[in-house]
């Protein structure tokens, strides 16, 4: 006979999720692997000859990165001398600043800053999060993407999202070739909802910067690291070529962080049997040592490996936290889908919107998750009421904004109306007005006219050849009536020449205020002190569309 | 303003001729008595005065009105090497010293047009040059962009590559 | 679960056997035998030429493909796919040719690879998992045509109007690209049977290896 208990088991969504044993030789495991190198360092006339248990002859090309820029040589032999156990006390006492962290953990190894983190429960992990983030207001970001890459639907859910608060928004692909139009359709459209806002289009490297230095995007994120040489290559790059292309956007007043996270290594099947923590902690250092701002890290795409494996979402949680010692802006993930389980989904996100990092999501789908071409994201249009009540449950601030639906609807039709006047202006093939009235009231792709996607094509070559560039979207904006829109499309044009926003963390805010974590580092120290709730934002938060007042009765 | 281009472009390049191969010219054209840190940042709102395009028009004269009109295009709202150096100054006031680097390295590179600028990203990667093609780039960022920072990093990684057996396999 | 639990066991031990491990991992219960693949007879017949015919489609094979691993992460088996993919090349009047990439498993590159070796310059990269892209010799590398990554949603009729497009594309023709699919689910279901099935595929990367024309028969 079979258990009716079971039975009923066997149908809970949790049981749909994969699920794998540990297999340290693949590097099937999420922390603390045998085969992980022992901390150590030595030094000889101001050069690292021998990192985590490697000599300096037998040093692979991260190797070589991490000990010529990512590790200051002040503190290091004394750090590393230090207890493991006494230093992860420090990161939880709230008595010891995130400055005297920060000296500490800048002269740690790989393998020591990962042997640090493991000492410490999920709990103290959070604890030290919420010091170590670099920023002191906690944000978030979304993803605008659609499976046909239809681009007025783009522009009207970006100015919906950014109405609703995310301060970054990134759009990708389904077919390569649309990431002009894309790169169009989340800049116009953010910027209706919300001047200042920063978007991104995630596509190849090259083309990505290309994107950037046309104006067409105000920041990149997709630009992978990897923890072994083998991966890093199959990723089409080495350290110095990445180091080489931040420093390409930087030249170009763009800012821009590296993504990375765990399980990438063996999911791309060179892991050398290490853990997947102290594998992303040499993608972590790598990004260091390049002289980038910051990370967008919490095994991201690869999620459902560390999740399959025991201790896998404690993982995430201590790379997030890794890029934090390293006082690195840190975008934490909790973008992609890796569980049927609403109530794991939910406990994987609290690890890092209770602390609340620089960027809790690095990726909400700003759209229902059938158009998520990330492959779909942990939290999607469908789950907004649910983050704004969990924001009210517990009083944190999780970067969303309730809003109403008549909101909504002006905000999508100005966007969708924007950019259609900005296809004619640019001669782009025409966007009809029932396309613009679709994309008013559309939940989804689903609910969108087809497009002529062969003729789009054409367009967006066509575009590129002819060197349209973000001036030219400012001029044809203003031409076609959207005045204010154009010099917000203007201004976020204009950050570049100043370059505040290059630094870690920085959002701008909707007077084109640059906000970072230069201007405004945390200074977490205990109870009532780092980030508080003001008194308007909680206003903000408790007026939920759905509660009644004791007058309505 | 053509004139006052070149003028400048010449006075930067003798400098940092005169600067030779040190690693790191923290001088440019800010000096060091006016060091910029914390207190200045953001730039864009506390020293404005201080901050130019690459162009020479100063950040107070980039607007809208002045797009519409066709006065300022893509060339002008761009970053000079100067503001990147007193960005890095910024960030090394706070003790974020590899950021720093980065923002030295990208100063220099503002100097290389895009297009070529995506081709040397683009032979850097792995498999795509001869350690002769890296030396050769290397030697140009160095006499025709006065970039030195980049062409030892340039230098260094062919090296590496050539240890790693990362270079071009022909063919 | 949905992740077939014997194939997952069967893999694991397969790679354990190939890689001389301790058997450490739990892989208890009944043996999993592939069925039987005699559907296809594949033959190396030395380094692939890079071809000038302008009407040809290369398709590049991963490492493990119709060999080592036989089936798809979704159990469609390997000679359908190639098959397919071969009918819609066909049915656009181009030719094709077969080549196995050894120096990477990434799959941008194998179809990359082959689509330098292409007298069209248009190539089709395979996973053994099925992953696939349409690839042109003059895009970066982690660039494409058409990618369809997620390749638990790929059928047969998917891989039919792959080689149709690539055909297409080595036409010079600018066909519609096949329906992007997405399932936000694939990956909980998926990832982790993915990477196992990639790690199998990546033991036979050999970085040394010049691609390899093949030359297959169907049954």
């Amino acid at each position: 006979m079979k258990s009716k208990r079971f039975e009923v088991l066997e149908q809970r969504p949790v049981n749909q999720d994969g699920f794998v044993k540990e297999w340290t030789e693949v590097g099937l495991i999420a922390m603390d692997s045998p085969n992980d190198p022992k901390p150590s360092i030595k030094i000889e006339n101001g050069k690292i000859v021998e990192l985590d248990g490697k000599r300096r002859e037998d040093f692979d090309m991260l190797d070589v990165f991490i000990a010529d820029y990512a590790i200051k040589l002040d503190n290091a032999e004394k750090v590393m001398k230090m207890d493991s156990a006494i230093l992860a006390r420090k990161l939880v006492d709230i008595n010891v600043s995130r400055k005297e962290i920060l000296d500490l953990t800048l002269s740690m190894t790989p393998a020591k800053i990962v042997e640090v983190v493991s000492q410490m429960n999920v709990l103290e992990m959070m604890m030290s999060v919420t010091k170590m983030r670099a920023r002191k207001i906690p944000t978030n970001q979304c993803h605008v993407t659609n499976l046909k890459d239809n681009p007025i639907q783009i522009a009207a859910d970006a100015a919906e999202a950014a109405i609703r608060g995310f301060d970054e928004q990134e759009t990708t692909v389904g077919i390569a070739r649309y990431a002009p139009f894309n790169a169009l359709g989340i800049l116009v459209g953010a910027q209706v909802g919300r001047p200042g806002v920063l978007t991104q289009c995630a596509v190849e490297e090259a083309t990505e910067l290309k994107l950037g230095m046309r104006g067409l995007t105000a920041y990149a994120e997709t630009v992978s690291v990897y923890g072994t040489e083998a991966v890093f290559m199959d990723g089409d790059d080495t350290p110095w070529s990445k180091a080489f292309l931040a420093s390409c956007y930087a030249s170009r007043g763009l800012k821009m962080r590296f993504t990375s996270g765990t399980g990438s290594e063996v999911q791309m099947g060179y892991s050398e049997g290490k853990s997947m923590l102290y594998l992303e902690a040499r993608c972590l250092y790598v990004t260091k040592g390049a002289g980038v701002q910051g990370t967008q890290n919490g095994s991201v795409s690869c999620v459902g490996v560390p999740a399959g494996v025991p201790g896998g979402i404690r993982a995430i949680l201590a790379e997030n936290l890794i890029a934090m010692m390293l006082d690195l802006e840190c975008a934490s993930s909790n973008d992609q889908t890796f569980t049927h389980s609403d109530l794991r989904r939910v406990a994987r996100t609290l690890m890092q919107l209770v602390p609340g990092t620089d960027f809790i999501c690095s990726g909400y789908s700003a759209t229902p998750n059938y158009d998520n071409m990330f492959a779909g994201s942990n939290w999607d249009a469908e789950d907004y009421d649910d983050w704004n009540i969990i924001q009210r449950d517990l009083k944190i601030d999780g970067g969303l904004i309730p809003v109403t639906e008549e909101e909504v609807v002006k905000v999508r039709n100005k966007a969708a109306r924007a950019i259609q006047a900005l296809f004619r202006e640019l001669e782009l093939p025409e966007i009809t007005d029932e396309e613009v009235e679709a994309a008013t009231y559309a939940h989804g792709s689903k609910d969108m006219p087809e497009r002529n996607v062969v003729e789009d094509l054409k367009a967006t070559e066509e575009m590129m050849n002819r060197g349209i560039t973000g001036i030219d979207v400012v001029k044809a904006l203003y031409r076609a009536g959207f005045e204010d829109v154009a010099e917000s499309v203007f201004n976020l044009l204009k950050e570049r020449i100043a370059g505040d926003y290059l630094h870690t963390a920085a959002i701008v805010d909707k007077d084109f205020k640059v906000i970072s974590a230069v201007n405004y580092p945390n200074d977490y120290a205990g109870p009532q002190t780092g980030y508080q709730i003001s008194d308007e934002r909680w206003a903000e938060i408790s007026n939920i569309r759905n509660a009644v007042s004791p007058e309505d009765f | 303003m053509e004139q006052e281009q070149l003028l400048k472009q010449i006075i930067e390049e003798v400098m940092k001729s005169m600067n030779g191969n040190k690693e790191i010219d923290k001088s440019h054209t800010v000096s060091n008595t006016d060091r910029m840190d914390v207190t200045n940042y953001p730039l864009g709102e506390k020293v404005p005065e201080r901050i130019k395009t690459p162009t020479g028009k100063l950040l107070s004269e980039i607007t809208l009105d002045k797009v519409i009109s066709g006065e300022i295009g893509s060339s002008d709202v761009r970053i000079s090497p100067e503001t990147l150096e007193m960005q890095a100054q910024v960030s090394e006031s706070v003790n974020k010293d590899a950021f720093a680097n980065n923002l030295r390295r990208a100063s220099e590179l503002i100097a290389v047009p895009d297009d070529r600028l995506l081709e040397i990203y683009n032979l850097l990667r792995p498999y795509r040059s001869t350690k002769e093609e890296l030396y050769d780039i290397a030697r140009e960022l160095e006499e025709k962009y006065n970039c030195t920072v980049n062409a030892n990093f340039v230098r260094e990684a062919a090296d590496v590559y050539e240890a790693r057996g990362r270079l071009r396999k022909d063919i | 679960m949905v992740i077939d639990e014997r194939l997952l066991k069967s893999v694991i031990a397969e790679v354990l056997q190939e890689m001389n491990f301790d058997n450490t991992v739990d892989v208890k219960g009944d043996q999993f035998i592939p069925e039987e693949i005699s559907n296809m007879d594949i033959k190396e017949i030395g380094d692939a030429q890079k071809g000038s015919a302008p009407n040809e489609v290369v398709i590049g094979l991963a490492a493990a493909f119709g060999v080592h691993q036989t089936k798809t992460i979704v159990g469609v088996p390997h000679y359908e796919v190639l098959r397919e993919v071969i009918a819609g090349i066909e049915e656009e009047g181009m030719n094709y040719r077969i080549v196995k990439v050894y120096r990477t498993s990434d799959v941008a590159f194998v179809a990359h690879d082959s689509a330098k070796l292409s007298g069209s310059g248009i190539g089709i990269g395979i996973q053994s998992k099925g992953t696939t892209v349409i690839h042109q010799k003059d895009l970066f590398p982690l660039s494409n045509l058409e990618l369809f990554s997620q390749a638990p949603l790929l059928d047969l009729k998917a891989y039919r109007d792959i080689g149709r497009n690539a055909a297409r594309y080595a036409k010079g023709e600018s066909p519609n690209p096949v329906p992007v699919k997405n399932d936000q689910m694939a990956r909980p279901k998926y990832q982790a049977i993915a990477a196992l099935l990639h790690i199998k595929e990546t033991q036979y990367v050999d970085g040394n290896k010049r691609p390899q024309e093949l030359n297959i028969e169907f049954k």
